[in-house]
């Protein structure tokens, strides 16, 4: 019986302790919970960040880790649907108690758990999840004025920045006179869609149509063909990377030849897009956020290590931003001086300014946005079966090819 | 006119292939009376049956129809002998348990083709993928025109197997009376486990065929799943000509719909004809046709 009572009073006194869980005796690895989809159609992209994060974390732990402590991430799979995402991000808060989320990767699933995060007002720094409304703090009823109620920051731009080396590269170089719009019916395709349509009005280009699809689709000839029939200059388009395959292949198929096709990032700057479409990726535009061979420091050194860790045909910008946040995130943790709560973390996020393989990281505040990192994008142009950076022109690691010669490039 | 053309031949093609994948579905409800939602994750299987053979031994996909076929039989005679037919053989609490049953072995089907193949996207290159025929600006391509032509064959080939053999004889008197079946001689679990055999063979081909037009991953099935299910509604259970009409219906209304009014709405055209069969023609096409 008394052995009873005192199991029954150790245990809730060792209750007691579990929440205490940034006591300062503990030496144990600091847990980060991070949110991708691991399975699902969007796996790729979440296996590739994954790896990054992975890469990430041996190199911070093998220099030493977060004050001698050691940094681990607890990863959830959200499957790329948004209430798994909340269920992930609630699991990750209350079950395994992180102080903090990273990752955030399809648009829809990233706001849904950016939710959740805000409720328990848990810092979550976004890696790639892209709508405009994750880092606009009136999605949540707030205001820009309420930083220090805001928990979500975000690291690459919002979907409606995508495209600003893109714009000015239309301007100066290829300046096309109508544009025909095709996209992905999601949050980031429908939103991207809208704001390049808003950038085609103000360089002075017309929208001659827009067209959706829905992920998966096997035929999109009728939407070719609508793009077809009214003769645009340029298909702009935005889609994930089997979608986007799909659509140059069948765009061969038709001898679709407009003076340049774009697509909008995402699926355009994989490799599988270049495996699956075959001749059909030669020429094929698309902007970025990230190219290894931009003069980043650490960026092609990530890109060959990743390489030499996982084999394959090496990261995109999505694996860059996943490594980079993992990076900020143990900058962030450094500056807690120990103290590893909420706010601590919140207020040391806020004060972030420092430089990775992404490129810098500086949390700001314009227009509707808050907690934003701000950031020039690239263009890059398959050619020859390589990806290759064509602007801005003083980065540039090939000349534009421009005009398009399809019979040469198709054959 | 030429958008019209090229529209309805799109349609006629893609539906070609959705009659494949819908044969089988329509072929397993007839005679098991389930849905079988391991259906798509079955395609997928013998996809990844194929890919490897292309990719690890350079066959080529139409080749390996020959590899993916077999194994796709043999391993949907295996789950169907030792994981459904149980089910049948006892009451169980829900009737339903069959289909839990198919929906538990399409996600291990899925994790295991993760496992073995991770998330990557697959396709296979060879020297037809991205042909087409330019038919006076309407533009035919060559690896949708061959699954067309396979899926006639297969059509018609289920259709001799059903109406004029004695196997397909018991498949139909199974479907039609199980007891009744038994009490004739037929041994009702061998041709419940063969059909699903043959269902899923029928589905394998499918995805062979379907390869080089699409890509792979290990989450592809279940919307083919779902189209499957839809046309073997359209069609009629356990009707060969219903499938290939169904298949051919759904594909039509999808590229019509998509050509003429919005893209973005072309999973809703199909379910509005779906929904409108139901109303209108429970038993599906083969009402019409009464094969």
């Amino acid at each position: 019986m008394k052995f009873g009572k005192l199991l029954i009073a150790l245990l809730s006194v060792s209750f007691l302790f579990s929440f205490n869980g940034c006591s300062k005796k503990e030496t144990g690895p600091i847990k980060i919970g991070v949110i991708l989809p691991l399975t699902g159609s969007k796996a790729k992209f979440g296996t590739m960040e994954k790896n990054a994060y992975e890469l990430a974390k041996a190199e911070i732990n093998a220099k030493g880790g977060i004050n001698g402590r050691k940094i681990d991430f607890a990863y959830e799979d959200d499957t790329g649907k948004p209430d798994v995402g909340r269920a992930a991000a609630e699991k990750l808060i209350n079950v395994d108690k992180v102080p903090m989320l990273a990752g955030g990767y399809s648009s829809s699933v990233t706001f849904a758990a950016a939710a959740v995060a805000q409720q328990y007002r848990t810092p979550f720094l976004v890696n790639t999840g892209s709508v405009d409304k994750i880092t606009q703090p009136a999605a949540f009823n707030l205001t820009t004025k309420d930083g220090d109620k805001f928990y979500i920051y975000r690291m690459n731009p919002p979907v409606s920045e995508y495209a600003s080396g893109l714009e000015t590269m239309l301007s100066q170089v290829i300046k096309p006179k109508t544009v025909f719009l095709i996209h992905e019916n999601t949050t980031f395709g429908t939103k991207g869609a809208k704001s390049f349509a808003k950038t085609a009005a103000k360089l002075g280009i017309k929208v001659l149509g827009t067209e959706a699809y829905s992920s998966g689709t096997v035929d999109f000839k009728p939407i070719l063909l609508n793009a077809k029939k009214v003769k645009p200059d340029m298909v702009y388009m935005i889609s994930y990377v089997m979608d986007a395959a799909m659509l140059m292949k069948q765009a061969r198929e038709l001898n679709f030849q407009p003076k340049l096709y774009v697509g909008a990032g995402a699926g355009f700057t994989m490799p599988a897009f270049k495996e699956n479409a075959g001749k059909a990726s030669e020429g094929v535009f698309s902007a970025t956020l990230w190219h290894q061979t931009l003069p980043i420091p650490g960026a092609k050194a990530f890109y060959d290590n990743y390489i030499k860790k996982y084999g394959g045909d090496g990261p995109d910008y999505h694996g860059a931003e996943a490594y980079s946040a993992a990076y900020v995130v143990a900058n962030v943790l450094k500056r807690c001086n120990g103290n590893y709560s909420k706010e601590n973390i919140k207020k040391a996020l806020d004060k972030t300014d420092m430089m990775t393989a992404f490129g810098p990281v500086k949390f700001t505040s314009y227009g509707e946005k808050i907690h934003q990192n701000k950031m020039t994008t690239y263009v890059v142009q398959w050619q020859n079966g390589a990806l290759k950076l064509v602007w801005p022109k003083n980065l540039a690691n090939a000349p534009i090819y421009y005009p398009i010669d399809y019979k040469k490039i198709w054959k | 006119m030429e958008m019209f053309l090229q529209s309805l031949i799109s349609g006629l093609l893609v539906g070609g292939l959705y009659a494949i994948i819908g044969l089988g579905m329509s072929l397993i409800m007839g005679v098991l009376k389930i849905i079988n939602l391991a259906h798509g994750q079955l395609m997928m299987v013998a996809m990844y049956v194929s890919w490897s053979a292309w990719n690890y031994l350079g066959i080529d996909p139409y080749l390996s129809v020959v590899l993916s076929v077999p194994f796709t039989f043999y391993l949907a005679k295996f789950l169907s002998k030792y994981l459904l037919n149980p089910l049948i053989e006892k009451d169980s609490i829900l009737p339903e348990n069959q289909v839990l049953m198919t929906v538990g072995i399409g996600m291990v089907l899925v994790e295991l083709a993760r496992f073995l193949f991770t998330s990557d996207y697959r396709s296979v290159q060879t020297s037809y993928t991205g042909q087409a025929w330019d038919l006076g600006g309407v533009s035919i391509s060559i690896p949708l025109l061959i699954a067309f032509i396979v899926s006639l064959l297969l059509t018609a080939g289920l259709f001799y197997l059903l109406m004029k053999t004695d196997l397909g004889r018991s498949i139909r008197a199974t479907a039609q009376d199980r007891l009744a079946a038994s009490l004739m001689g037929v041994s009702a679990e061998k041709i419940t486990v063969l059909t699903y055999g043959i269902g899923s063979a029928l589905i394998a081909a499918a995805g062979t065929f379907f390869l080089p037009i699409f890509y792979l991953y290990p989450d592809v099935g279940p919307e083919f799943t779902a189209k499957a299910f839809v046309i073997t509604i359209l069609g009629g259970l356990g009707s060969t000509v219903g499938a290939i009409t169904g298949g051919i219906v759904l594909a039509l209304a999808e590229t019509f719909g998509a050509t003429y009014l919005s893209s973005g709405y072309r999973d809703a055209y199909g379910l509005v004809i779906f929904l409108l069969v139901l109303v209108f023609l429970p038993g599906g096409l083969k009402s019409l046709t009464k094969v």
